[in-house]
């Protein structure tokens, strides 16, 4: 994770046609957003496909960038996007959604069986797609409230509204996989 | 579990590291650098909604220039108070919006529907408490054209609209293209309360009232239209 004040630099030296700027900061969003993809259940291939396409239209869309603005919503809010248009264009073909489904129950069931913490994909796999996608930008992007709202084009009082229900479902699935309190210490 | 608990799980979990290919990022990279050049930002939300605002404003007056102010001759001076400030106020507050909609991360007061259904029921409000002659005669025959007149004026405002917001991205277009009818539409419902004589509260609720949902509807539809065609064709230009 980044300080915001470093992305915005960076976005604004990108702007003004900064070579360094951009590779840097494809660099240093490309992980976060990949994770994003790859939360949503994407595989990795088709993560890698979601990034590029991502960054295609980052490249397109980066005069609608103001500086002073945060930076991590703009960036989101694209990646956002790409995502949804995926998510529509895959859900027509129910034969590779089911095979995609299955890749990542498959993918989830050891670790959740190792009792140790699972991985965050796993974890997150119970969830509805909206509440995925708050609880891994406010917990791995460490984005704030506001900037979630902004992302995903909702009030804060929602993405508050999604991140409780995601706890209260996370909750029940770590309490069924005995990874309750007092176990906490043996966490990896 | 607490929620103290939770997070830390979470916060295990996301320390875990994931990597992505060097060679897609060399390669990303490099398709980004092959065209890279400086661009010019887009100007602040405040100007673009002025330009929205003074757009809706430019084509609802020369409209019923065009027609005649037959519409606000008829109207008093308190029906007048009423209708053009509201009115102002609903342009300005969809011409905020449409000009968030074009960029992606811009903070969302409300969502585009909710937004149109809101504007509506103002305007009707507005209507409803102004107008008291609930005569409807001849009521398709004269409504039907006051809607067409309303809708005809709507289409250069959005066309004017989009040149304005077209450097913009819609990470929604159908939402993008809901606001920009319904702002279309209130520039028509503008002109029609310049030009419309007719001062029918069925007349005026019906007829004016519906040309900002039947705009809306109609800029949602193409929005839609344009993301369907934007999203294959993205996928052909993707960087290999």
């Amino acid at each position: 994770m980044y300080p915001n004040s470093d992305l915005e630099m960076l976005m604004a030296r990108y702007q003004q046609g900064d070579f360094t700027a951009a590779t840097a900061l494809v660099h240093r969003l490309s992980p976060q957003l990949h994770r994003f993809f790859v939360v949503q259940f994407a595989s990795r291939e088709d993560a890698d496909d979601l990034l590029q396409e991502t960054w295609l239209r980052i490249h397109e869309a980066r005069h609608t960038y103001r500086a002073g603005e945060p930076v991590l919503p703009w960036f989101y809010a694209i990646a956002r996007h790409i995502r949804v248009d995926h998510y529509r264009r895959a859900s027509r073909t129910v034969a590779r959604e089911q095979r995609l489904r299955e890749a990542h129950e498959a993918a989830a069931a050891p670790a959740a069986e190792s009792g140790g913490t699972p991985d965050l994909e796993a974890l997150l796999a119970s969830l509805p797609e909206s509440q995925r996608e708050v609880i891994e930008m406010l917990k791995v992007a460490g984005m704030s409230l506001e900037e979630v709202a902004r992302a995903t084009s909702s009030s804060v009082g929602s993405v508050k509204q999604k991140a409780h229900r995601a706890y209260e479902r996370l909750r029940e699935r770590l309490s069924g996989m005995g990874l309750g309190k007092g176990r906490t210490g043996e966490l990896r | 579990m607490r929620d103290k608990e939770i997070d830390e799980i979470l916060k295990q979990a996301a320390q875990a590291p994931h990597n992505v290919d060097p060679a897609l990022l060399d390669r990303i990279g490099k398709s980004i650098g092959s065209s890279l050049r400086p661009v010019r930002p887009l100007p602040p939300a405040w100007e673009l909604a002025g330009g929205l605002f003074l757009i809706c404003a430019g084509v609802a007056l020369a409209g019923a220039a065009r027609a005649g102010f037959f519409g606000i001759q008829a109207l008093s001076v308190l029906e007048r108070a009423a209708i053009f400030p509201t009115l102002a106020i609903l342009i300005w507050l969809g011409a905020t919006t449409a000009a968030g909609e074009m960029i992606p991360g811009s903070r969302r007061r409300a969502a585009p529907s909710t937004l149109l259904a809101a504007g509506c029921l103002v305007l009707l409000v507005v209507f409803a408490g102004l107008f008291r002659d609930y005569r409807t005669e001849h009521f398709v025959s004269l409504g039907a054209p006051c809607l067409a007149a309303g809708l005809l004026h709507a289409i250069p405002a959005a066309l004017a609209i989009w040149l304005v917001l077209r450097r913009g991205l819609a990470v929604n277009p159908a939402a993008a293209g809901l606001m920009v009818g319904a702002l279309a539409g209130l520039a028509g419902v503008s002109m029609l309360e310049l030009h419309c004589a007719n001062l029918e509260a069925p007349h005026v609720m019906v007829w004016h009232t519906a040309v900002v949902p039947v705009s809306a509807a109609a800029g949602a539809l193409l929005g839609w239209a344009a993301r369907s065609r934007a999203g294959s064709g993205a996928r052909q230009r993707q960087v290999r």
